[in-house]
């Protein structure tokens, strides 16, 4: 098998932990005894050898577009070379986790937000010894690379601000705050008026932290600049679906979730500068009719848990069997930046407001109490993106996306559209089952199809 | 508990509007020993229109005053004070936003063109369609306007019974249900003289980026409570022995500004409060015009509609918080697909802050005229990448 061969190191780890020991100074300064100093050589080594594995499937699908090269590179570069690909700004960053932490207001502080939610197995397997058996393991990658303080990008943040969603993010405030400084953020689980009313509250509370942090007092300039420049990302983003939509064979969607996932360690205005090259560069593919793909592959959505690089083996195993994810509505893919922020009124405050109803109303994250418009979300997309299948995806643990499932199974049932849940967890032990069941998916489709 | 001090204290507002308003005589505001209620083209080039314009300047002075007292009142009850965040960096920056759709410009053409005809059409064109009467509120006071609004024979039912044949009366009629019906409460969004003041002020707002007032459904409900007694006053006070006109506002707009004499009472103090009401709360007014109230009630048969595509809509809220009029239903709606609904004065402010193509449109006759883009919305953003931006990536 390919994966097993494949195996040669782009960097040796002995090296990549002492590079990163230099760069960032360990965070207290013991000594390691002997044991500690292999275990950390260990879990760079697996961890730099997964990454770098998955990165390489990715590269393996033809017709990668040539701008998509940066996004991969970004990455690398966090989970290959074990680098902070932010350092260069030299501005502090603020390590988020979640879509429900605005990133304007980190932009108009003069801080770089970035997005911390892991995928890592190797991070996953440290995570699994510290937090309950049950608990979700994108939160248990988080305690393990806390645990470890080999990650640069993790190391780097100067605040981490939790937006309070789902119970396994609010446990990890306490483990965070022992080695940072972290700003929960509270989330209402409503969307009435009164709770857009609290979420403002909350997003000045959000604001003094930030200044206390950068020393910047967030003017009105500071604040539009900041919309601006996810404004601008949004755009491209927006851009990009369209092209999508006008032809589902554009792009390979394991290539589209690595450009989603990259934007969480680029400042936005470079993401957008890469999303315009790529949407040029598509452009004229759909001009000359150019495709990733000859054949007529079933078109999956891919729904649920979120799916985290380097966790992309549902999504490769879809396109490696003979599909193509052809939408996704997961909250490390589109959701997470699809709805612009619409301002009606300029004040401060309105657009404090214009954020905050982004943020809340139209996000189909299911930790909210009501959020039977994701189902309406799902059947736009099925039309939009010409959807024949859905998989939905469930990370074990993750309860609230569990507890949708049935849910959307009825109301896609209703509307003859097969899906199937697909449980994993942030290791390789359940890939062949998955590998059946996605091919079984496919070749359902494919016998609708012919039908 | 909460809720039972809010009913009392709607109650109150009520009660003193009621009271208020029966004496409305009684609080002189602008008053002439003679009227004189004719003007001329010659006149209103004059020195001597400026000089009756005072009422009007003063209603202006006292909003502006109003407004800074109010922002000043609030720097100390806001414990978050914004006063020094919209001093600018150094830099000014530009909030990035959709171009101004055609349908927005061709909305303000309307409304300033039918105020300046309400106002000066007869003076300036010379003839007079009398007795076509327009369900708008604009001060037919003024008796050289091009088109009347019917708003006084409205609020003095007794008056319009004496004084017509019962040809007039028929004519009366039929001009403003017919209207009301035909155009429903696009009078409001596109015709209204009171209308365009009140999104001139929230034009000011924006320009100067104060902070306004955050509604929500409970304090809509409140204003829909006042909306009633208004609906009441407006009919009844006449047969009370009242006088509606010295109560309301829009008599200081198209007479004054036309260049009569007219004395104004509580009218003066009410046009400051819609001012002031409606530089912190978009159109505040036409929230509780009992005019409005009544051209909505032919929201089901009027020809204009607000249509929705109920997948598309991502229950995003944006239309919502656009909607002056506080509609709520027209976000959460997940059923019909035609979503008019009473207070709905077809601004077209939803449509164009909602972000889903297609979700959104404003249709005539089945037929869609405005509809939402997410293109349109973010057009602003169209551009190349800074060639710094490319330098650095480089
Ligand atoms: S939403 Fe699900 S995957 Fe995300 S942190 Fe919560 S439990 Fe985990
Ligand atoms: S609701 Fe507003 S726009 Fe309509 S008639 Fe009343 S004041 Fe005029
Ligand atoms: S529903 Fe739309 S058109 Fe109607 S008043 Fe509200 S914003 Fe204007
Ligand atoms: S703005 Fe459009 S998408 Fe958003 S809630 Fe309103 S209709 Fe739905």
């Amino acid at each position: 098998m390919m994966k097993e061969n494949n195996m040669t190191m782009e960097t040796s780890p002995e090296k990549a932990l002492q590079s990163v020991k230099e760069e960032t100074g360990s965070p207290d300064q013991r000594s390691r005894s002997e044991k500690e100093v292999r275990q950390e050589i260990r879990f760079i080594k697996k961890e730099t050898m997964t990454c770098a594995k998955y990165l390489r499937r990715m590269e393996e699908l033809d017709g990668m577009p040539g701008a998509l090269q940066p996004f991969l590179d970004t990455l690398r570069a966090v989970y290959v070379e074990l680098k902070n690909p932010l350092e260069k700004y030299h501005q502090k960053t603020v390590g988020t986790y979640c879509v429900m932490a605005p990133q304007e207001l980190v932009y108009a502080a003069g801080a770089i937000p970035v997005r911390l939610c892991s995928g890592n197995y190797t991070a996953f397997s440290i995570g699994d010894d510290l937090y309950p058996r049950d608990a979700c393991p994108l939160v248990k990658a988080v305690a393990g690379f806390q645990k470890m303080g080999l990650m640069p990008v993790y190391r780097d943040c100067s605040l981490m601000a939790v937006p309070v969603t789902c119970d396994c993010k609010k446990k990890i405030v306490e483990m965070l705050e022992q080695t940072h400084d972290v700003f929960p953020l509270s989330v209402p689980a409503g969307r009435e008026d009164e709770d857009i009313d609290r979420y403002v509250e909350e997003l000045y509370r959000f604001i003094d932290t930030l200044e206390a942090l950068t020393g910047n007092r967030v003017t009105w300039d500071l604040l539009a600049a900041g919309m601006n420049m996810t404004g601008q990302a949004k755009y491209e983003l927006s851009r990009f679906l369209k092209l999508k939509k006008s032809m589902p064979y554009l792009m390979w969607g394991t290539h589209i979730l690595a450009v989603m996932n990259a934007a969480a360690y680029m400042r936005a205005d470079a993401w957008s500068f890469h999303m315009n090259r790529l949407n040029r560069e598509l452009e004229k593919r759909i001009e000359k009719g150019e495709k990733v793909t000859s054949r007529n592959r079933p078109r999956i959505m891919l729904t649920g848990s979120p799916i985290i690089y380097p966790n992309m083996k549902i999504p490769l195993l879809i396109e490696e069997m003979g599909g193509i994810v052809a939408a996704d509505e997961t909250c490390m893919g589109e959701r997470g930046m699809s709805d612009p922020p619409v301002v009606v009124d300029e004040s401060f405050d309105g657009i404090l407001r214009a954020l905050a109803n982004q943020v809340i109303r139209p996000c189909s994250c299911p930790t909210f109490v009501n959020n039977k418009e994701r189902v309406y979300r799902i059947l736009q997309m099925i039309k939009d993106y010409q959807i024949q299948g859905v998989i939905y995806h469930v990370l074990r643990g993750c309860l609230v996306y569990d507890y949708e499932y049935l849910f959307i199974e009825e109301e896609l049932g209703k509307r003859g559209i097969p899906v199937i849940r697909m449980e994993s967890d942030y290791n390789e032990e359940d890939v062949e089952q998955l590998r059946i069941r996605t091919e079984a998916f496919i070749e359902l489709i494919r016998l609708k199809q012919a039908a | 508990m909460n809720k039972r001090r809010t009913r009392i204290v709607t109650g109150m507002i009520c009660l003193i509007i009621v009271v208020l308003a029966y004496f409305a005589e009684r609080f002189p505001f602008y008053v002439y020993e003679e009227e004189e209620l004719h003007t001329s083209l010659r006149q209103f080039f004059s020195v001597e229109h400026l000089v009756r314009l005072q009422p009007f300047l003063i209603v202006i002075a006292m909003a502006a005053l109003s407004i800074r007292i109010c922002i000043w009142i609030r720097g100390f009850l806001l414990p978050r004070d914004q006063g020094d965040r919209k001093a600018a960096n150094g830099k000014s920056v530009k909030l990035r936003k959709g171009k101004r759709p055609l349908f927005m410009t061709v909305r303000w053409i309307f409304m300033i063109a039918f105020s300046t005809m309400v106002m000066f059409g007869g003076i300036w064109c010379g003839f007079i369609l009398a007795g076509i009467d327009f369900p708008v509120l604009a001060c037919p006071t003024n008796r050289d306007q091009l088109i009347e609004s019917s708003c006084y024979f409205l609020s003095h039912l007794p008056v319009l019974f004496e004084e017509y044949s019962p040809t007039g009366i028929v004519l009366f009629f039929v001009s403003t249900i017919g209207f009301a019906l035909l155009l429903g409460r696009t009078i409001c969004g596109f015709l209204c003289p009171m209308g365009l003041i009140q999104d001139i002020m929230h034009v000011i707002r924006q320009k100067t980026r104060t902070e306004g007032i955050s509604m929500t459904q409970s304090l809509y409900r409140r204003l829909t409570s006042i909306k009633w007694i208004m609906v009441l006053l407006m009919f009844g006070l006449v047969f009370a022995g009242g006088e509606f006109c010295s109560f309301c506002p829009a008599i200081v707009t198209s007479p004054v500004l036309a260049g009569m004499k007219v004395s104004i009472y509580l009218s003066g103090f009410m046009m400051v409060i819609v001012l002031v009401g409606s530089f912190f709360k978009r159109r505040f007014w036409c929230n509780i015009c009992p005019l409005g109230y009544l051209i909505g009630l032919t929201h089901r048969i009027s020809p204009f509609r607000v249509k929705k595509d109920t997948i598309s809509c991502t229950e995003c809220g944006a239309c919502y918080e656009a909607c002056p009029m506080g509609i709520k239903m027209i976000y959460t709606e997940r059923e019909r697909t035609d979503v008019t609904d009473i207070n709905c004065i077809m601004c077209g402010e939803c449509v164009r802050s909602c972000p889903e193509d297609n979700a959104l449109a404003l249709a005539f006759a089945g037929k869609k005229y405005y509809t939402a883009s997410r293109a349109g919305l973010m057009s602003g953003f169209e551009c190349d990448p800074d060639p710094e931006e490319e330098r650095e990536a480089e």
